[in-house]
């Protein structure tokens, strides 16, 4: 359960890179697109990269943060349950601000802060995880 | 602690975490066939119950258009190719013209659609059988199937025609056309601009970039004649209309004339997704539509920062009914918020706080006068399009109107808006109130208007799998 905990944690802080490295390619596939004469409006429904974006940022993290804190429960990492439920309402935070970034775009700036939120927290997750690892021998008596 | 003791814990502590979620997914299960009408709750908008709709009356395959000889006899063909779709081998499909009176009969064929079809005659305020709203008014017409379609061009003005099945790909992708009902006595120099972004392509007419007016009869917009440019929005958000080169007037909205409208100079009209103005000039001048597109003859003028107000534009004239003594006031208030629907997690679109289907059915009697107030707090701009009436729009955000009667059947209220509209339930049905944004009807956003007392032997889903948007 530990390492479920961990693998879950690490998950997590990587699909925050995943996620800053496709939307920062959606804009940058738009802006070559514009050349090409496309108009970008309503009728608009984003690029691949858009789609892979709202997918993983509404469906995997939430999922995959929920999971992190439902492991936590019977994973016994001393903080453990704290640090997943810290990742689940940064990341259930994040969702919440992309969609209030649609009528109030400052609020996307902090859509871009929480990011680094998520990945901070869910690297705290992944240590607390190593270290009661590592803090108890790993006898099978013991860990059980 | 003892190890069971701890699993115990973790246990229920799992289950107090998941138990809520999985009953949320459980409880906003669609089921694969229903009745629109039995969905949601009935809202009767503090006027008396009127009998819930789908106990007998009237049924809706009875509410049909007349006999006789039709003035104007059409076949529309559909096919797909593709993600594209083509009504008679061409998108926009043929332009429909008829004289005000005249019976227009459409015989629709779907040659290649497996999704089916429907026609729905955008604007129109037909009998609520002619609506072409597959699972409500009719079922979808499948491949290899026909459909007649009659009803009366009882008043002139700007429409256009579209599929109501599976719409969100079907009119993106091409299906649907111009339908205009002149009036008897029709002035020359009248054109269609038909505004749809293919694939990121804006045009007009079906052409990008710039074109000409065509020289229909005779009638070219050469220098010094009055044109009419009727101009279409059938795209999924607003866009900005203006006149490069000379002022213009917004003769009519939604297929209703303004009443004495002004010259207007350096502003655009911001036109809705499915709505329509009619804007007029003297030649030469060209209709920027935005995103390169335009028609007409002379230079393009930068777009206007301006827009033009149909709040105070124009000059008052009666209604030919007293809002004020409305005797049903419903609220139309669209939201968003986390939820499932139809076990679909997402960000979904909410109406009155609650998501689809637990959506009101707004209740009216034949005769009643209803005031409806539209808010929107969702975040984006929605296109609401209500089916079988035309509304007047009597104040925006607690400002009343000023100027001509503004008769709509698409407003576009943007985030933070709220709109009161009035109008007389006078064409019994049951009747969509959607966003034209067509994409957001799946996500949750459409209500209906039903009468009492009238039902539908359709079903959504169901054999002929209607998909009602």
């Amino acid at each position: 359960m530990r390492s479920a905990y961990r693998i879950l944690a690490i998950l997590i802080a990587l699909g925050v890179v995943v996620q800053a490295a496709v939307i920062a390619g959606a804009w940058f596939l738009v802006l070559n697109d514009l050349d090409s004469g496309t108009v970008l409006d309503k009728n608009s429904e984003g690029n691949w990269a858009h789609v892979v974006h709202g997918q993983i940022g509404v469906m995997v993290m939430p999922l995959l943060a929920l999971l992190l804190l439902i492991v936590s429960f019977f994973a016994r990492i001393p903080g453990g349950v704290k640090w997943a439920a810290i990742t689940l309402g940064v990341t259930i935070l994040q969702v919440v601000l992309a969609f209030a970034g649609f009528a109030a775009p400052v609020l996307g700036l902090l859509h871009g802060v929480n990011a680094f939120a998520i990945a901070g927290v869910a690297g705290v997750a992944a240590r607390k995880a190593r270290e009661a690892t590592s803090a108890v021998p790993a006898s099978p008596a013991a860990v059980s | 602690m003892r190890t069971s003791v701890r699993a115990a814990i973790a246990t229920v502590a799992a289950l107090a975490v998941l138990g809520p979620i999985g009953w949320f997914w459980y409880d906003s299960l669609v089921p694969g066939t229903y009745d629109m009408a039995t969905m949601g709750y009935a809202d009767y908008g503090g006027g008396p119950p009127a009998g819930h709709q789908h106990t007998g009356g009237i049924s809706v395959a009875d509410l049909r258009g007349p006999s006789g000889t039709p003035a104007v006899t059409v076949t529309l063909t559909t096919r797909r190719d593709g993600d594209r779709y083509t009504i008679n081998g061409s998108s926009p499909g043929p332009e429909i013209r008829a004289r005000q009176g005249d019976l227009i009969q459409v015989t629709l064929v779907n040659e290649s659609v497996p999704d089916g079809v429907t026609l729905h005659w955008h604007g129109v305020d037909v009998p609520n059988g002619e609506d072409g709203v597959a699972g409500i008014t009719q079922d979808a017409i499948a491949p290899g199937r026909s459909h007649v379609y009659r009803f009366v061009a009882r008043d002139a003005g700007t429409y256009w025609y579209h599929s109501h099945q599976v719409s969100h790909e079907q009119v993106r992708g091409g299906l649907f056309g111009a339908l205009v009902i002149e009036p008897p006595s029709p002035a020359g120099g009248d054109h269609v601009v038909q505004v749809h972004t293919y694939q990121g392509r804006r045009t007009i007419n079906g052409k990008p970039g710039v074109s000409e007016f065509p020289a229909t009869s005779g009638e070219a917009a050469s220098s010094g004649r009055t044109v009419r440019a009727r101009v279409i929005n059938t795209d999924a958000g607003p866009i900005r209309v203006w006149v490069s080169g000379t002022a213009y007037r917004v003769v009519a909205v939604d297929g209703r004339d303004l009443h004495q409208p002004g010259p207007i100079g350096g502003a655009a009209v911001l036109l809705t997704a499915g709505g329509r103005v009619d804007l007029e000039f003297t030649a030469p001048g060209r209709v920027d539509v935005g995103g390169g597109a335009a028609i007409g003859s002379g230079a393009a003028s930068a777009e206007p920062r301006e827009l033009v107000d149909l709040l105070t534009y124009g000059t008052p004239a009666p209604l030919g009914f007293d809002p004020g003594r409305a005797t049903r006031v419903f609220d139309y208030r669209i939201g968003r918020r986390i939820g499932f629907l139809d076990g679909m997690p997402g960000m979904w679109w909410t109406v009155n706080g609650r998501l689809f289907p637990d959506v009101p059915m707004f209740m009216v009697r034949t005769g009643d006068i209803v005031r409806m107030t539209i808010r929107n707090v969702s975040g984006e701009v929605h296109p609401m399009h209500l089916h079988g009436h035309h509304a007047v729009v009597l104040s925006r955000n607690g400002v009343a109107a000023t100027g001509s009667p503004w008769w709509i059947d698409s407003l576009d209220v943007a985030d933070g808006d709220r709109y009161e509209i009035a109008f007389v339930a006078d064409n019994p049905g049951i009747w969509a109130d959607h966003c034209h944004n067509l994409e957001h009807v799946p996500e949750g956003l459409t209500a209906h208007l039903a009468y009492a007392d009238v039902s539908t032997p359709y079903r959504v889903g169901g054999d002929a799998g209607n998909v009602p948007e």
